[in-house]
């Protein structure tokens, strides 16, 4: 993993000394095994990890010879000093690192071949290269009865931890969840949750990254793949919009595994995945999973070649109806540019937009300066508004938590109660009132504040944006979105709408329907998606995955997952990174660029390019958010998307009020309770379904009981919802799960997610 | 005999001085009011500087020093924690001082926090002083009473006060750091030096840490003037020292004596009344276990700072254990080998598994399963250990294992030739004197 | 114990300690007294007193010898085996007194539940060799054999205390 933290040998203030008797130098304060690193010269590490704060020194596998010091000094923890002399492989330094592996060996099973990280263990790596010549231990080696399942994801072989007290650290000091430790004491401690618990939490998958050694191994992955049978891509985590860069270990066509990159990309995740971006790779394969073609002829289905489907779309689409497109949050940029270029040219004159929030007002906000997740750690104050980051947007928990631990001051402000609430000073909002809460902060003074703020929330309150810009700007702030959709700021970078197909086909002026990753109907306003698209006379869709839609559409073309293309993600900072294969498609499966492509030829309008990256070329050319860039400037860390053009604050006013009566709806996701958790086996035992969440007093006024089940119901439709009190829910709302698969939720919304009330009553 | 009772305050003045009013007429708190009225913070910590205390908890540092590294200009308030876990193999001398004299105690910690401008003292005592524990606690509480603790001091301007804490079982925490850990209300493990806890100590603020029996010469010192405490001993070893003694000798205890004044012979022979009728000395661990032992060529060596260091040893915490020429050096060697390893915290590598790996050796020589080659392999284990590893615990722990397997190599020799060493007759039902 | 009589027991002391981490050592050691060890609730009630995670109260209870996280019985014997106390006996004081009380050599609890016997490094008590402690209250020493088992008869038959301080 990342193991040395980055050191830049041409900042200010560099120190000179001696290292292996050269002249080198390091920016004051920089570990002597950082800058060593930089240098050139690797000097072995095991509990080191810059990531988990200020060193430990437990491991001494750094042991270096500092001349004038007694003894021998750990690089790890020992900052460079002028002039002083550094030997990392004298004889005696050698003996120092050489004994430290004899004693790390001395218990450890040398159990490589059976073990899933063999072939890419630091403690094999770096005992073959630094290592004892031979093992003078003759006595029995410590015994532990065999793997333990610290969760239903994490095996843990006891035997050959070394006690480095990464994992531990990963759990108390950066994901705080305070769940892993270390027990007993001597060469009888262990690794260990409460007895009898499960390791559970949002991020726990990371000690398995950060364990040099096999102690702590994925139960998914376990004895599937060795690692020369496997190959290494970066790429994207597809189910958040922060944009995580992942690795995906692919074997035989398949995702097999996801993991941080080596080298993380501080900017954004700084190495930390989520569980949901780890372990929701099982979805992949998921039954739901669309593998072959399918064309309905009067209500026949029959399965197709991807030819055929493609003919078949194009014979549909070509018949000159009007036509509409529907482009969805996971499409990448360039899917959402083909899209257009097949409404612009060979469909002239069709409808286009995405599904997504409109986000009118929201401009105010979003053109004041960005800043990128890397920036909230040194913020001296950051206010979250909105949203509830810790199950949207997983990985800004961690930045929020290690600025907090820096001294940063958090507040949060808004109407449901989330895990980054304790971490700060909590400012609860009234549902469909954030304006008021906003402009009734009294923001303490900080260096530099660091605004975060819910596209959804916000979108619901065009005068809360305002408000809040005004903020920003006048405190010389900078914002992050926290978005709604996974590739929604590559989609808007497009200049793709999120009205036009809605309202046209609503209007019965739309007779052919294209989506293209879109699932209106399992998403918010879903019924008022449903009205309109009854007035759709053929529908085609190309997607990943079963849904309403695909089930009501005339042609089904499956398409490549984000595990399965080329293409470019926007993240919500305005980060354009690269997706990168991973796995091949189905056979019945295309990456849905070439498919939009294949059907432009089709319609006689052939673009001019056959790869996805030409493709992105040529949206760079067209859409000016997108200016200068291409695939290799975008690199292996990516590239930041234009500004959006400065819109002024003023001019937003007053509350939307909110449709229907009976109490405020706030919706509210778990990051385990979405589509994506619920695909994924690995994630079975921690998923997470809808309720209705309300104070007891609520409960009691409206007579429902914690347990009991309720009919919630809107202007927009309706749905049933187990029922739970919790008194840390403020009264006043309903606080009811969206994203859940089947639950209904969304049904609840209408298509802007614009506020409304609901009543609730006993079914 | 060359007993001189300064820091036994109790056996000079012959009774125990659990009482505010006893100790109050033995000459107690006077230190305090003197330093109070008449001296500032400054010329306090100097007294202790120029009285040339060293710290009695087994490193020897000099204690005036340490509180004058105490930052001046410190946020963050100040803090004197008094290390009460003595749990050093052969060492009880804290336990007679809290048990009978802890009034001492407090008013030492009372000038320390004076002279380094503290607003609180902690007490760590380890878990299984219990009983010494509720005697500190009902001193504590005489005390406040009284006015020598809390708000305004014996009626000055100083505030201080005094918190009693309770180890519960494990060595490691009469480490400075990993006690500071376990105060902290965490596992007591070994923090990396530097910062030093003067400068960021207890809760990361400036502490000063000694041992009881340091803090407690401090009202003497202040009493009688750090020039008549210099007065004894040597120009490094000044003042007097308690001794634990223990073992095979006839007279186990703790006595008092000035430094170098006494040679390691004396105190075994005259003082401890030497050995059983036939039998002779054959080693000792003269400053607890943590430092090489010595055969009976030392025994003229004089029993301060120096002397010991010269003799090829320390004098660490003046737990002296002795062995007559009844016991198994070998045997010995392995029961503190199992010590240091039940005692390792586990944190860093060459202690948790070296010190793991010298008993497994250790065991299989006295069970006759040695090897010649063994006694290389623990003097280049131990060699792995020293100088590497997080904390002292292992850097002194090898030492009574390397030295015995030098200072004694035919013992051990002898084990590994003949089938290992059989459990010898232990000194039992032998009335203690003293 | 509960939650409650913990924090009854740790409130009172909380201003002395600049970080409430620091309440986690004497809420364990008040919460044993009780039961003479740490059950799964203990160390719940320790965790909400206290406002650290189970794991964590847990983890630093494993640390300490005298915390003791599996049963015991109603009086705890430590027998000091440290090197005094092994010159002067204290091998055959371990082993009488584990027969006296009918558990192995290495020590362990008896069967009426009665009394743990373990072995404990130096209790400093060298100058009492051999030396034995009962609970954390009460040290003795020098002990004889026949001492030893007298020991072990009249913990047998003693009330058990109002509050097991080990
Ligand atoms: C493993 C280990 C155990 C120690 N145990 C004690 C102890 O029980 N009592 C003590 O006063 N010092 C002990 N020390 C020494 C302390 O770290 C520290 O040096 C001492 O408390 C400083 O006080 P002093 O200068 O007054 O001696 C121990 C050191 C080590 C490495
Ligand atoms: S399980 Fe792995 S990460 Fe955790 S302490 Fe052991 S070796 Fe280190
Ligand atoms: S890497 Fe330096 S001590 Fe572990």
């Amino acid at each position: 993993m990342a193991d040395y933290a980055p050191v830049d040998l041409t900042a200010e203030g560099q120190v000179e000394f001696e290292l292996n008797g050269r002249r080198v130098s390091a920016p004051a304060g920089t570990m002597l095994v950082d800058a060593a690193y930089a240098l050139g010269v690797e000097v072995p590490i095991f509990c080191y990890e810059p990531r988990l704060g200020a060193p430990i020194g437990a491991c001494r596998m750094c042991l270096v010879e500092i001349e004038g010091m007694r003894g021998l000094q750990t690089a790890c923890s020992t900052p460079v000093q002028p002039d002083m002399v550094v030997r990392t492989n004298s004889d005696i330094a050698k003996d120092g690192q050489d004994g430290v592996l004899e004693f790390l060996l001395e218990n450890h099973p040398l159990d490589c071949p059976v073990c899933d990280k063999g072939g890419e263990c630091p403690l094999q790596d770096r005992t073959f290269r630094f290592g004892p010549g031979r093992t003078r231990f003759v006595e029995a080696k410590r015994h532990f009865p065999k793997p333990l399942d610290l969760s239903s994801v994490i095996a843990l072989d006891r035997e050959r931890c070394i006690s480095c007290y990464r994992c531990v650290r990963f759990s108390q000091d950066v994901a705080e969840d305070k769940a892993l430790v270390m027990q007993e004491r001597g060469a009888a401690a262990e690794i260990a949750t409460l007895t009898g618990d499960q390791y559970e939490g949002r991020f726990t998958g990371n000690v398995i990254d950060i364990c040099p050694v096999g102690a702590l191994t994925s139960i998914p992955y376990r004895f599937t793949a060795r690692p020369w049978d496997v190959t290494n891509t970066p790429s994207i985590c597809g189910h958040d919009a922060t944009g995580t860069n992942v690795e995906l270990t692919l074997r035989e066509g398949h995702v097999a595994r996801v993991t941080a990159r080596p080298e993380p990309n501080y900017a954004v995740e700084e190495g930390w995945l989520s569980d949901l971006s780890r372990f929701a790779y099982e979805g992949n394969r998921a039954p739901d999973r669309l593998t072959a073609p399918l064309i309905r002829d009067d209500g026949r289905v029959k399965e197709a070649s991807l030819d055929d489907a493609v003919d078949a779309a194009a014979l549909v689409l070509g018949r000159g109806g009007r036509v509409g497109i529907l482009v969805g949050p996971t499409a990448t940029v360039e899917e959402g540019f083909l899209a257009q270029e097949l409404a612009r040219t060979a469909l002239g004159g069709a409808r286009i937009q995405r599904l997504g929030i409109p986000g009118a007002g929201l401009d105010a906000i979003r053109s004041q300066p960005r800043a990128e997740l890397g920036d909230i750690d040194g913020a001296g104050l950051v206010v979250i508004v909105g949203g509830d980051p810790p199950n949207q947007q997983s990985i800004v928990e961690l930045r929020v938590r290690k600025a907090r631990r820096r001294g940063a001051a958090v507040i949060t402000v808004g109407p449901r109660p989330h895990a980054l609430e304790p971490v700060g000073t909590a400012v609860r909002s009234e549902p469909g009132r954030l304006a008021a809460a906003i402009a009734a902060l009294d923001l303490p003074e900080a260096a530099s504040t660091i605004v975060l703020w819910d596209e959804a929330d916000l979108a619901a309150e065009p005068d809360a944006a305002g408000a809040l810009a005004r903020i920003v700007g006048d405190r010389g702030a900078s914002q992050i979105e926290l978005g709604a959709d996974v590739n929604g700021a590559g989609l808007r970078a497009l200049g793709l709408g999120a009205g036009d197909v809605l309202e046209a086909a609503a209007a019965g002026e739309i007779d052919t329907l294209l989506t293209i990753h879109a699932d209106p109907l399992d998403g918010p306003g879903a019924a008022d998606w449903g009205w309109a698209l009854g007035r759709v006379r053929a529908r085609i869709a190309i997607a990943a995955y079963a849904s309403a839609v695909t089930d009501a559409s005339t042609v089904v073309i499956p398409a490549a997952t984000h595990y399965e293309t080329d293409g470019v993600y926007v993240s919500m900072t305005g980060r354009a990174q690269r997706l990168r294969p991973g796995a091949t498609a189905p056979a019945g499966a295309a990456p849905g660029w070439e498919l939009l492509i294949a059907l432009a030829h089709r319609l006689g309008a052939p673009p001019p390019y056959r790869s996805a990256a030409r493709a992105f070329a040529a949206a760079a050319a067209a859409r000016p958010a997108l200016a200068g860039l291409d695939y290799d400037v975008i690199g292996v860390l990516g590239a930041p998307v234009a500004a959006v053009t400065p819109v002024s604050p003023n001019g937003v006013n007053g509350p939307r009020e909110a449709a229907g009566t009976g109490l405020p709806l706030v919706t509210t996701t778990r990051i385990f309770g979405n589509a994506a958790a619920h695909r994924s086996e690995a994630l079975a035992s921690v998923r997470t379904g809808a309720e209705l969440v309300l104070n007891p007093a609520e409960g009691e006024r409206l007579g429902i009981a914690d347990g009991a089940r309720a009919r919630l119901r809107s202007p927009h439709g309706e749905c049933i919802l187990a029922v739970r009190l919790a008194a840390d829910h403020p009264a006043g709302a309903a606080f009811a799960t969206t994203g859940v698969p089947g639950a209904g939720v969304e049904r609840l919304l209408p298509a802007d997610r614009g506020p409304v009330n609901v009543e609730i009553e006993a079914p | 005999m060359p007993i001189r009772n300064v820091v036994y305050r109790q056996r000079e003045a012959g009774q125990v001085l659990t009482d505010l009013s006893d100790y109050r007429r033995a000459g107690g708190y006077e230190a305090l009011r003197t330093a109070l009225t008449e001296m500032d913070r400054d010329e306090t910590v100097y007294a202790f500087v120029r009285s040339g205390l060293r710290g009695r908890g087994g490193a020897g540092f000099p204690m005036g020093r340490k509180a004058s590294f105490i930052p001046k200009d410190s946020v963050l308030p100040a803090y004197v924690v008094c290390n009460a876990d003595e749990s050093e193999p052969g060492t009880f001398k804290d336990r007679e001082l809290m048990e009978t004299n802890p009034f001492q105690l407090l008013e030492g910690i009372t000038l320390a926090g004076y002279a380094i401008g503290a607003v609180r003292g902690y007490i760590y005592i380890r878990g299984e002083y219990e009983h010494q524990a509720r005697i500190l606690d009902a001193a504590i509480a005489q005390a406040r009473t009284a006015g020598f603790l809390g708000q305004g001091v014996a009626g000055s301007g100083f505030d201080f006060d005094i918190t009693l804490y309770r180890g519960a079982g494990a060595y490691i925490c009469g480490e400075e750091t990993a006690l500071l850990e376990s105060l902290e209300g965490k596992r007591g493990q070994p923090r990396l030096k530097p910062p030093f806890p003067a400068v960021a100590g207890l809760y990361a603020s400036p502490t000063l840490i000694n041992n009881v029996e340091t803090l407690s010469a401090l009202p003497a010192i202040i009493e009688h003037g750090a020039d008549w405490y210099a007065s004894m001993g040597t120009e490094k070893s000044t003042g007097t020292k308690l001794f634990s003694i223990s073992g095979h000798v006839m007279k186990p205890g703790n006595y008092e004596i000035v430094l170098h004044d006494t040679t390691l012979r004396e105190l075994v022979y005259d003082i401890a009344g030497g050995f059983r009728p036939g039998r002779e000395f054959a080693a000792a661990w003269v400053g607890g276990s943590s430092v090489n032992v010595l055969g009976p060529e030392s025994l003229d060596t004089p029993l301060d700072y120096e002397s010991m260091a010269e003799a090829g040893s320390s004098l660490g915490s003046a737990g002296c254990i002795v062995m007559d020429d009844s016991g198994s050096i070998v045997r010995a060697t392995l029961r503190l080998a199992q010590f240091y390893r039940h005692e390792s915290c586990g944190k860093c590598t060459p202690c948790r598994e070296g010190t793991l790996w010298l008993e497994r050796i250790l065991q299989r020589i006295v069970d006759g399963e040695g090897r010649m080659e063994d006694l290389e392999l623990i003097e280049s284990l131990a060699g792995r250990m020293v100088g590497r590893v997080l904390c002292a615990l292992a850097d002194t722990g090898v030492l009574p294992v390397t030295s015995a397997v030098r200072r004694f190599r035919d013992d051990f020799v002898h084990a590994i030739e003949n089938g290992g060493v059989p459990r010898p007759e232990p000194m039992m039902e032998v009335p203690v004197g003293g | 114990m509960n939650a409650a009589a913990i924090s009854a027991h740790i409130e009172p002391i909380r201003h002395e300690y600049a970080e409430g981490r620091s309440l986690i050592l004497p809420a364990l050691k008040y919460a044993q007294t009780e039961k003479g060890h740490l059950t799964r609730e203990d160390i719940e009630a320790v965790a909400e007193a206290t406002g650290f995670s189970a794991a964590y109260v847990e983890s630093v209870a494993s640390f300490y010898d005298r915390l003791y996280l599996q049963p015991t019985g109603q009086r705890v014997v430590s027998v000091c085996v440290t090197l005094s106390c092994m010159l002067r006996g204290s091998d055959e004081l371990m082993e009488r007194i584990c027969d006296r009380a009918g558990v192995s050599h290495h020590g362990g609890t008896s069967e009426d539940g009665m009394i743990t016997v373990q072995e404990a490094q130096c209790l400093g008590y060298c100058d009492h060799a051999p030396a034995v402690q009962v609970d954390a209250e009460q040290t003795r020493g020098p002990l004889t054999l026949d001492d030893a088992d007298a020991l072990v008869d009249e913990l047998r038959t003693s009330p058990r205390p109002d509050e097991l301080w080990r």
